[in-house]
């Protein structure tokens, strides 16, 4: 799964790349995760991301509660058309900070 | 227009992307929105993932396969799951509560959302599950 990771002041970026599915998750959480626990502000960026199951859902969710449990926060941002529709059968689009 | 494609692939997380072309493949040649293609594509991927992670938890490494058909006739899609997993109890495949957030457990609710039926059938030849997934199109 490529990804880019950059970094400005306490808020790291993740870009994510391609078709987040259950192959790729355990990547997708060694990227994400030590950042959230590192207390950074993390901003996922999905505007390249052009598929997304329950498992890359899961990811968000972790991510999301994790952030909660540190005090900061994930922020998604510039999620494509058909990941949001994804988002929003699972009913997440108010628990999520979409941007 | 008539259609009956089925394709084996082996049982691995690798194989999820191979499911999902076969299955772009597949609808690409039948005439319906995109939009419901993907819908489609995300139902067929969250089944086949849930043999995976469920029928095959605690095995790697297998070199068992899955087959994977898709049909259609007189408008109905029907999707069949054939597996050699660990046998499914029907009544045992819930999907959890959404507002109670927490990773996991969307798979199957994504399956009811998308489709109009989702049944285990008790007809598989050399085959231990067999999901069938239908929805009118």
């Amino acid at each position: 799964m490529p990804y880019k990771v950059t970094e400005e002041g306490n808020i790291s970026t993740v870009f994510l790349n391609g078709e987040i599915d259950m192959d790729v998750t355990e990547k997708a959480k060694e990227v994400i995760l030590p950042l959230v626990d590192a207390g950074k502000e993390v901003h996922l960026n999905l505007k390249d991301v052009s598929y997304m199951d329950s498992s890359g859902i899961s990811v968000l969710i972790e991510s999301h509660q994790k952030a909660l449990e540190q005090n900061s926060k994930v922020v998604v941002k510039e999620v494509s058309k058909s990941v949001l529709k994804v988002i929003m059968m699972a009913k997440l689009e108010q628990i999520l900070n979409l941007e | 227009m008539n259609i009956s494609e089925s394709k084996d692939f082996i049982v691995s997380t690798a194989s999820l992307k191979k499911v999902r072309v076969f299955s772009r493949e597949v609808f690409e040649k039948i005439n319906m929105p995109q939009e419901q293609k993907d819908e489609l594509v995300l139902a067929i991927a969250e089944a086949t993932q849930n043999i995976v992670k469920h029928g095959y938890k605690d095995i790697e490494n297998t070199t068992d396969k899955m087959q994977i058909k898709i049909s259609l006739k007189n408008n109905e899609l029907v999707i069949g799951f054939f597996d050699k997993g660990k046998p499914v109890v029907p009544e045992n495949v819930q999907h959890r509560k959404l507002d109670d957030i927490k990773p996991g457990g969307l798979g199957t609710f994504f399956i009811k959302q998308i489709m109009d039926g989702a049944v285990f059938k008790k007809d598989q030849k050399g085959w231990v599950n067999h999901l069938v997934l239908s929805k009118k199109i």
